[in-house]
């Protein structure tokens, strides 16, 4: 342990998977949370693995009926890949990430893996129901994304594993009997105290069936910032179907009731109060469901 | 650590602790002192530089990460004598007054300018979000943006 080298940057995965297996690793990608919560590297962190030269770990490929995110996706990336309408979410939610020094070098997969309650990538990853796919010399395994973040600042990853990808499945309905396709599509709206470079005080993600009346026939919602983990409100997924779009903003937040919002457990803090974020959240989902159906 | 790098066209070596950052490497070690440090949280853009033509806060990167690269900074914008038409355009439409800020968006608003020639004012201002200023306002600093955007095209 006390040998460790002090930084390792291998070109492939079996050198890194050795070295997080010989004894416990910083891991690098983008670096953009790690290095600013850590004040002077040089005396305060512990030996890095940088895992910026895996060129496996890049890219964004159709992988069976689904899409592998590979670990060193950028948000750049995400914003210029053209992902099918499903991922709208995810798209509009990298191009509001902190500027584009830090969308161009900071990864989807180290959002994931920082675990912070206010993640933007979170909760359009949950509406995608994406995987984590984690590798040790030992094993291969492949998470729900709701099993890997356990809490704030907390994962599932074992010290010796590395996350390698992400895994989104092809989009499953959760109509009962489709009776003929509708394009699903995804929406994300984050709110904070300004436009640019904020930490959010509530996001919204959303993916929906809309049919060419307007009305939802399918819905998948999660909700960031207001849990320690972000959350899928899954009761509010099943009452929205039926709903049309054309009633306007107010009448479908006033559909949202206290009840759909029971899972949450919203907290003050020095961006807003946990009423505040209860408040405004039923708004934040509209919007999040009329933007699947402007994309 | 041995890192060499390609800074502003010229090849350079230095030997240094294997977690410096960029932005240390550039002003301590090469001393490229054009290149601001305006944080600790990564939030202000000051120390903005080119890697390989993209724009990135060189104190999330370490030098060690770079080796090899090809590094643009505020000093190799200039041509000899004769300013590079963005910091002409800075001066012109008055876009600094204390100047901190004033490389990081240089570089930040000549990165922008290579992937969006010709952008409307509020592309300015989305792709200069990353680069806080204290001064100005950000006014001058879109309008000199715009003056170069709209004298290429
Ligand atoms: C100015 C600024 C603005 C920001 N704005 C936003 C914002 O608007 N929204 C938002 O959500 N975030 C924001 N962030 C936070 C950060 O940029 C994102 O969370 C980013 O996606 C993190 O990715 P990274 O590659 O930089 O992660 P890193 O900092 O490299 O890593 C983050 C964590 O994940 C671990 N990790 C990374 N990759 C792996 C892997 N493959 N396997 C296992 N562990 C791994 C690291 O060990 C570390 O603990 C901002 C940061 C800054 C500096
Ligand atoms: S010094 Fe790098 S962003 Fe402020
Ligand atoms: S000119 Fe002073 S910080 Fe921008």
């Amino acid at each position: 342990m006390t040998n460790l080298q002090p930084y390792l940057r291998p070109t492939s995965i079996e050198p890194a998977l050795e070295a997080l297996a010989e004894g416990k690793r910083t891991i690098i990608a983008g670096a953009t949370d790690l290095f600013p919560s850590r004040g002077n590297l040089s005396t305060t962190i512990e030996p890095i693995l940088d895992i910026t030269a895996i060129s496996e770990l890049s890219g964004i490929q159709p992988e069976g009926n689904g899409w592998r995110i590979g670990a060193l996706t950028t948000w750049a990336d995400i914003g210029r890949s053209s992902l099918p309408p499903v991922f709208s979410g995810l798209c509009q939610a990298a191009t509001q990430i902190g500027g584009i020094q830090i969308q161009n070098v900071a990864t989807v997969v180290g959002n994931v893996c920082n675990a912070s309650p206010a993640a933007d990538g979170v909760p359009p990853l949950l509406t995608l129901d994406a995987s984590i796919e984690l590798r040790s010399t030992e094993t291969t395994r492949v998470l729900p994304l709701n099993s890997f973040i356990l809490g704030n600042r907390s994962t599932a990853r074992r010290p010796d594993e590395l996350v390698t990808a992400l895994l989104i499945p092809k989009y499953s309905t959760t109509r009962e009997s489709p009776s003929r396709d509708i394009t699903p599509v995804g929406g994300f709206v984050k709110l904070g105290a300004r436009a640019y470079l904020v930490i959010s005080i509530v996001m919204v993600a959303a993916v929906a069936e809309i049919d060419s009346d307007g009305v939802i026939q399918a819905a998948k919602i999660a909700v960031g910032a207001c849990s320690a983990v972000p959350k899928r409100l899954t009761q509010l997924e099943v009452d929205l179907v039926g709903t049309s779009l054309g009633k306007g903003h107010d009448a479908l937040s006033r559909q949202i009731t206290a009840d759909h919002l029971k899972v949450l457990s919203p907290i003050d803090d020095v961006r807003a109060s946990a009423s505040y974020r209860l408040s405004v959240t039923p708004h934040m989902i509209s919007q999040a469901l009329l933007a699947c159906h402007s994309e | 650590m041995q890192i060499d790098m390609t800074v502003n066209g010229r090849a350079y070596s230095a030997d240094v602790e294997d977690r410096t950052l960029l932005v240390h490497y550039l002003r301590d070690h090469l001393g490229l002192t054009g290149t601001n440090v305006g944080c600790d949280t990564s939030s202000c853009g000051a120390c903005t530089v080119h890697i390989d033509g993209q724009s990135v806060k060189s104190c999330t990167v370490l030098a060690a990460q770079v080796r090899g690269a090809d590094i643009t900074t505020i000093e190799g914008m200039a041509n000899d004598e004769e300013l590079h038409p963005m910091q002409e355009a800075f001066r012109q439409c008055h876009g600094l007054q204390c100047g901190y800020c004033t490389p990081g968006m240089v570089m930040a608003a000549t990165s922008l300018l290579s992937e969006n020639p010709d952008p409307s004012e509020q592309e300015v201002r989305e792709g200069l979000e990353g680069n806080l200023c204290r001064c100005t306002g950000y006014h001058n600093i879109v309008k000199s943006v715009l003056s170069v955007a709209g004298g290429q095209s």
